[in-house]
């Protein structure tokens, strides 16, 4: 009887406490007074979790590797699956190579802003079942990650740093219910807002003009924010897949496929840089694109459907920079 | 000395179940809910040691959950849920006699009503991440990862306890 009576004592308490917990962190999650116990949070489990994800890393593969071993009709089948995907990248090609000029000649300022980024791994994800859309990647303020820069790979934008430990920072990724990211139609230099939806391959564009002309397989890049963060300008972030509501609808919105697969993120870079030059400088009167600076980091529309590919994550450059420049023609 | 042996203990099962979840675990492209690793861990500390035992680790391992990156909910969550699944889990067996198809079933239900008060909760608090349409995929998928989970790790943290802390049993 007495254990009973404890073990409600016990209950009551812990429960109290976790009220209390939930009330104070509703106050504010970022200067709020729980700060400090996420910070704690961050560096007693960031480093155990970096850990965890080295060790187990090699053995993840490894399992992978013996599920595959002697499976010959999955070997054909993935060679097969190759195959149709070197055909489909071979006609695909000339129309990526189409775009890529369109989007040079649009822009006229290829591979203009070089972004200093620091490579990552992810190393942890948030269960499933609390509808987030956040990971962890291995760096932290230590390697010069700080709060609100834009996470990217060589596909596109990945999503922004909302807190940076010590040792590892948490991401949150574009497809998060609570992402907000300024876009930019790159064939028309429209604007609108992309937000997440919380669906791993589903972002919604809700263009500023509701009169703006949307097509289906537009690509849309990032608009840029004051100083490069959160988000670096003329980062690619999705394509158009779909278009609900008619022109001059106000609640006109485009459905948008992201570049990036979120599902399967494992090398990221975060970007912590991209102000060295302001992209929008060299087009001052100036002839284009002839005069296009660094022919290395041109585009190769071969490898990706984005007019990005610089192997992520050095020194990543992407070449799709947005403009509002008058000498664009 | 016992509780020293069991704090240790049950902290040492809450951590790692906690690391393993978000590290192994979460990333693994499993369809559905992630396979709630420390919701079973917690509920077999609860069969074997009893609900004061079981709601203070439902406390400290939710609280984890809560901190641990890339946490991005509210804190106290995690930690009021799996409180709450300590406690009546290890009010459950009086006797010690705990057959694994019940201990198993339990378990999955206890996982599946979390889901639900998480997203409840959540939709008190203003969570705008909750997709009800979600909801009741994650239900059944945590429910049944729960129970393929319990099925070998609660009878083992029963083993594991029982050597540990001989003098705690029978309960």
């Amino acid at each position: 009887m007495r254990d009973i009576q404890r073990g409600r004592v016990v209950l009551a308490i812990l429960v109290l406490i976790s009220v209390t917990f939930i009330l104070l962190d509703l106050r504010g999650s970022e200067s709020g007074p729980l700060r400090p116990l996420r910070s704690l949070g961050e560096v007693v489990l960031g480093p155990l979790e970096r850990a965890t994800a080295t060790v187990v890393a090699p053995m993840t593969d490894f399992f992978q590797g013996l599920s595959e071993l002697g499976e010959k009709d999955a070997q054909i089948a993935q060679l097969e699956a190759e195959r149709d995907r070197l055909t489909a990248e071979l006609e695909t090609m000339e129309y990526d190579r189409d775009r890529a000029r369109a989007l040079d000649e649009l822009y006229g300022l290829a591979s203009a802003n070089d972004y200093v980024t620091v490579p990552a791994q992810v190393i942890a994800v948030g269960p499933a079942q609390g509808f987030a859309w956040t990971v962890t990647i291995d760096v932290g303020q230590r390697d010069g990650v700080q709060r609100d820069m834009s996470v990217i790979t060589g596909q596109g934008l990945v999503g922004r740093v909302v807190s940076a430990g010590p040792f590892t920072s948490t991401v949150v990724l574009i497809i998060d219910a609570t992402s907000s990211v300024g876009g930019r139609l790159a064939g028309t230099s429209q604007i609108g807002i992309v937000s997440g939806t919380g669906r791993q391959d589903v972002l919604q564009m809700q263009p500023l003009d509701p009169l703006a002309p949307l097509d289906i397989d537009d690509v849309v890049v990032t608009f840029g924010s004051e100083a490069g963060r959160p988000y670096a300008p003329g980062i690619p972030i999705g394509r158009i897949a779909e278009i609900r509501g008619t022109q001059g609808q106000l609640t006109r919105m485009a459905i948008l496929e992201p570049w990036v697969d979120m599902s399967t993120l494992d090398i990221v870079g975060v970007v912590l840089d991209s102000s060295q030059r302001n992209p929008r400088e060299p087009l001052d009167g100036a002839p284009l694109p002839t005069a296009s600076p660094s022919p290395t980091a041109s585009p190769s529309p071969t490898t990706s459907p984005v007019p990005t590919t610089s192997p992520v994550p050095t020194d990543a450059a992407s070449s799709a920079a947005p403009t509002d420049s008058p000498a664009v023609p | 000395m016992m509780d020293l042996r069991r704090f240790l203990l049950v902290g040492l099962l809450v951590v790692s179940a906690v690391i393993i979840e978000v590290t192994v675990l979460a990333p693994l492209p499993f369809p559905g809910a992630t396979p709630g690793l420390v919701l079973v861990v917690v509920a077999g500390i609860a069969f074997a040691l009893g609900p004061v035992t079981g709601s203070a680790a439902g406390f400290a391992a939710g609280l984890l959950l809560d901190l641990a990156p890339p946490a991005a909910g509210t804190i106290g969550v995690g930690a009021l849920t799996l409180t709450v699944v300590g406690y009546a889990l290890g009010r459950v067996f009086e006797s010690d006699d705990r057959p694994v198809i019940l201990t198993t079933l339990l378990t999955s239900a206890a996982a599946a009503l979390t889901v639900i008060a998480v997203a409840a909760l959540g939709g008190l608090l203003g969570n705008p991440r909750i997709r009800w349409d979600e909801v009741l995929w994650m239900v059944i998928t945590s429910a049944l990862y729960a129970a393929l989970l319990a099925l070998p790790l609660v009878p083992f943290i029963r083993a594991l306890c029982r050597r540990v802390l001989p003098e705690a049993f029978p309960r």
